[in-house]
């Protein structure tokens, strides 16, 4: 095997690993600062894809249109909050039922609007040669996307005030309350800022895989598990997991099949979840 | 019975319809036997499965690939094929369930593993194309040709028609029910029961959680293989999509519309949602339909979380219980001075320490909270354990108890070592243990909080029943025998706990700050209870409260940062200026340490 043939399977399968990070930081804000497990995420993501996908046919320039994305998708997850998750706090199974309502409720309203299928964004036509082979510039944006989405995330949540309140009100969120934290108001925030972050990665990944009202449950199977696996240091965990679990994937599919690699996927979170029943972050000293 | 009545009017209903309605309404039927074992293993037994369907898939592929094949030697008969798809499900589930429930996977992680092992199937069955003999199972394009249900024997047997088709479905799915329903009378049922309100507690009654939550796996795993085989054969066709994501999600949604934990609930939610599905046009997923499941469910959620029937059982079930409560009288607690409420024989009590620790500690990523603690408690007599908040006094508790592994160090029940047993089996050894926070059973009277107790310790109904009206006086709750947990006061629910405790007659009893939020008077009480548990066994008692502590007038462990810091009695060690030092959080005397 040449040495441009292994850099070409490790440059994608961290670019698989990449974009199984930024589909899943949404799901970990989510699930680690509410507790919501948020089914519907698959369906911000696409609503997100969508959103960038209609903003740049109104001639926004790509990376506008992301941020547009982003904004909308979390407008959206805020009147979401508003209406009914925030009736469903602390009853784990509910708010998992309810927000995959929505999900098949999205589903179907992207595919009434959108019809099953629609035409992409053009992926920036700019690719970088790697020996005998190329790879798109554009998939290694995606590799300095997650790190930055990842980076800035764990900031918000670690270094602003924003952040330390959205952290006490989940551990103790009547003390929270007792000290002057509106955490009715701290928490319809933080659903916004993960369907953001789900719009986000709607808008990052829609040059690289087609927009589809069902393109949402392609990352969603996959994230939640990488959630799961993470245990309590949710962001970082998650990340971790995510980025483990993905690369492996990726790697077994480039030489086996795809199939195999997501069977590879499946089996791996079966293990890990043996060897750490509460989560490989089970014993970090990390806050989040 | 209700039951069988139902089954004949569903059986009458049958007749009424027109054949395709009669062939659709089978498979709500299918999809409610499906449901219903969903619901025995989530709604009855608290652990959430998406791997119904798995076992469902399983069932249907299987018993398709022998029924294929076999058909000719058994006559065209096929009856068989509901065992086969109930041992696949059966097997299957043992597997899975031995992995999850023995492997102490904790609830949420457990729930996405049987997600996980659907999603494999899934990936797994697209892919895959074999042929079995005569069966071709085709990968994405699924396996045609499966035989329909026969009964009858020989070559002229004719397979079952829509109608035959229905009335055999619904025969099966009435005998499964009947069957769930006999297998959960009590005891067992009780047991199930407890372990869905509160698993710890029930595991430290000395119930092997852990085999009862198995068994009721494997039997949900059996039920979901049995609707498999009849789906299979109902559709003669089946393909990898009973194994995707939006099947095994529906599962769950059948049984919350019909309402979860009520065993019709099941059925109930695949007729409504089914039935809805039929009459908006389509199939049962896809179409316009997906619209109008997705927002009922929201709704179903927000306003109708106990589901259509379980809103109905719980409406009735409070308008009884208005009409049931009995005279409430003062509380008291009798301890009559030397009348009997022996558990066990007295025995002759030896010199030998019924519980002892031998260099026991404990760390919390890198903060030791027990350091090498070695303490012996005689057979009889109350030891109290006391010390500063941090001290590790629950976390020593804990440890003894088996919720927590130590670090190193063994603990010796009797002068056995118990240091590697499960929670339970040292409860069976003679250990008992009520923890700081009173774990009661909201949902059982207080009768029945004594009698899963009871049961545990002796596994027999009628000496079940003897040592709870034993107990029932001695914690002054025979009036509120009728109550349920959840509407007994805070004290009394403490003491429902101790009575809980008693009626294991244990040998050791370990009891976390029995009196923390009671009032002076029942402080008092409690003592007394104390003092009366500990003439037929050892009880270790961790306070807070020196004056209780001094009620007590019991032999004193002091703990301090993790390690045994003085031994004493109460006025010697009141005294001891070192031990006000650590008290009062002066420090000259904790640096010199």
């Amino acid at each position: 095997m040449q040495w441009d043939y292994l850099a070409i399977v490790a440059l994608s399968s961290l670019t698989s690993a990449s974009v199984l990070i930024i589909a899943t930081l949404g799901l970990a804000v989510i699930f680690g600062l509410m507790g919501v497990i948020n089914l519907a995420h698959g369906e911000f993501i696409m609503f997100g894809a969508y959103g960038a996908l209609i903003a740049t046919r109104a001639g926004m320039p790509l990376v506008v249109a992301i941020v547009f994305a982003a904004l909308v998708t979390g407008l959206f997850g805020a009147v979401v909050e508003r209406l009914v998750i925030r009736y469903l706090y602390g009853r784990l199974l509910d708010t998992l039922l309810a927000t995959w309502g929505l999900s098949l409720a999205l589903y179907q309203t992207a595919v009434l609007i959108f019809g099953s299928t629609t035409p992409g964004v053009g992926m920036p036509i700019v690719s970088v040669a790697i020996g005998r082979y190329s790879i798109s510039a554009y998939f290694l944006f995606l590799i300095a996307a997650a790190l930055v989405m990842l980076a800035a995330t764990y900031l918000i949540l670690t270094r602003t005030s924003y952040g330390i309140m959205a952290r006490a009100s989940i551990q103790d969120r009547d003390t929270a309350a007792a000290v002057g934290i509106e955490t009715g108001r701290i928490n319809t925030i933080t659903f916004a800022f993960g369907t953001g972050l789900a719009g986000l990665a709607g808008g990052l990944l829609v040059p690289a895989f087609p927009a589809t009202p069902g393109m949402g449950i392609a990352f969603v199977a996959k994230a939640f598990l990488a959630v799961v696996v993470a245990g309590p240091v949710t962001l970082t965990g998650a990340a971790v997991a995510a980025g483990t679990l993905g690369w492996a994937a990726s790697a077994t599919a480039s030489y086996l099949s795809t199939v195999m690699g997501d069977i590879i996927f499946f089996v791996a979170t079966i293990l890990l979840l043996r060897a750490f029943p509460n989560g490989i972050s089970d014993r970090w000293r990390l806050k989040l | 019975m209700p039951i069988a009545g139902t089954g004949v009017l569903i059986g009458l209903v049958g007749l009424l319809l027109d054949e395709f309605l009669l062939y659709v309404a089978t498979s709500w039927i299918i999809f409610g036997i499906l449901a219903f074992s969903l619901d025995l293993v989530w709604g009855k037994c608290g652990f959430l499965s998406f791997g119904q369907t798995a076992f469902f898939g399983l069932g249907g592929y299987l018993a398709s690939v022998a029924a294929i094949n076999l058909a000719p030697l058994t006559g065209n008969n096929l009856v068989w094929i509901v065992p086969v798809g109930a041992l696949t499900g059966a097997c299957v589930a043992t597997l899975v369930g031995y992995f999850i429930f023995f492997g102490r996977i904790s609830a949420l992680q457990g729930t996405i593993l049987t997600y996980t092992f659907t999603l494999i199937l899934w990936t797994g069955s697209i892919g895959l194309t074999v042929a079995v003999g005569d069966a071709i199972v085709g990968g994405d394009n699924g396996m045609t040709g499966i035989p329909a249900l026969t009964l009858g024997l020989g070559k002229d047997a004719q397979p079952l028609g829509p109608l035959g088709m229905y009335m055999t479905v619904l025969v099966i799915a009435v005998a499964l029910y009947v069957f769930v329903s006999a297998l959960l009378r009590r005891p067992f049922g009780l047991v199930i029961a407890g372990i869905r309100m509160d698993e710890l507690k029930t595991e430290l009654l000395g119930y092997d959680v852990r085999g009862y939550r198995l068994v009721i796996f494997i039997i949900g795993g059996a039920i979901a293989g049995i609707a498999g085989a009849l789906f299979a054969s109902w559709a003669t066709y089946i393909n990898p999509s009973v194994f995707s994501i939006v099947e095994a999600l529906l599962v769950p949604i059948y049984v919350l519309v019909g309402g979860r934990g009520t065993l019709v609930g099941g059925f109930v939610g695949s007729v409504a949602v089914g039935g809805l599905s039929f009459w908006l046009g389509g199939g049962v997923i896809g179409g316009q339909t997906t619209l109008a499941l997705g927002v009922i469910l929201i709704l179903l959620v927000l306003f109708l979380p106990r589901g259509l029937i379980g809103t109905i059982l719980h409406a009735v079930q409070r308008i009884r219980r208005r009409t049931r409560i009995p005279g409430v009288g003062p509380v008291t607690i009798m301890v009559p001075a030397g009348s009997s409420c022996e558990t066990t024989p007295p025995e002759i009590v030896s010199a030998a320490p019924a519980l002892e620790t031998v260099g026991l500690s404990k760390s919390f990523g890198g903060v030791l909270a027990v350091q090498d603690v070695s303490i012996a408690v005689p057979p009889r007599g109350i030891r109290s354990l006391i010390g500063p908040n941090g001290a590790g006094k629950s976390t020593f508790i804990k440890v003894c108890a088996g919720m927590l592994r130590p670090k190193s160090g063994s603990i010796l029940l009797n002068g056995t070592d118990i240091t590697a047993e499960e929670p339970f089996a040292r409860v069976r050894a003679g250990l008992a243990i009520k923890m700081q926070v009173a774990q009661v059973y909201p949902d059982f009277s207080v009768w029945h909080n004594l009698w899963l107790a009871g049961f545990a310790r002796f596994r027999n109904e009628a000496a079940a029943d003897a040592i709870v009206e034993t107990v029932l006086p001695l914690i002054g709750l025979s009036e509120k025998r009728y109550l349920d947990g959840a509407q007994l006061s805070h004290g009394e629910r403490q003491w429902l706990d101790m009575g809980m405790v008693l009626c294991l007659a244990p040998k050791v009893i370990l009891l976390d700050e029995p009196t923390a939020g009671m009032t002076p008077d029942e402080t008092r009480r409690t003592a007394g209870l104390i003092q009366r548990l500990a003439r037929e066994a050892a009880v270790v008692v961790v306070e807070h409260d020196m004056e209780f502590v001094r009620m007590l007038d019991a032999e004193v462990t002091v703990l301090h940062q993790g390690s045994v810091f003085a031994e004493g009695r109460i006025e010697a060690l009141r005294r001891d200026e070192r031990v006000l030092d650590i008290y009062l959080g002066r420090r000259q005397s904790v640096k010199s340490l």
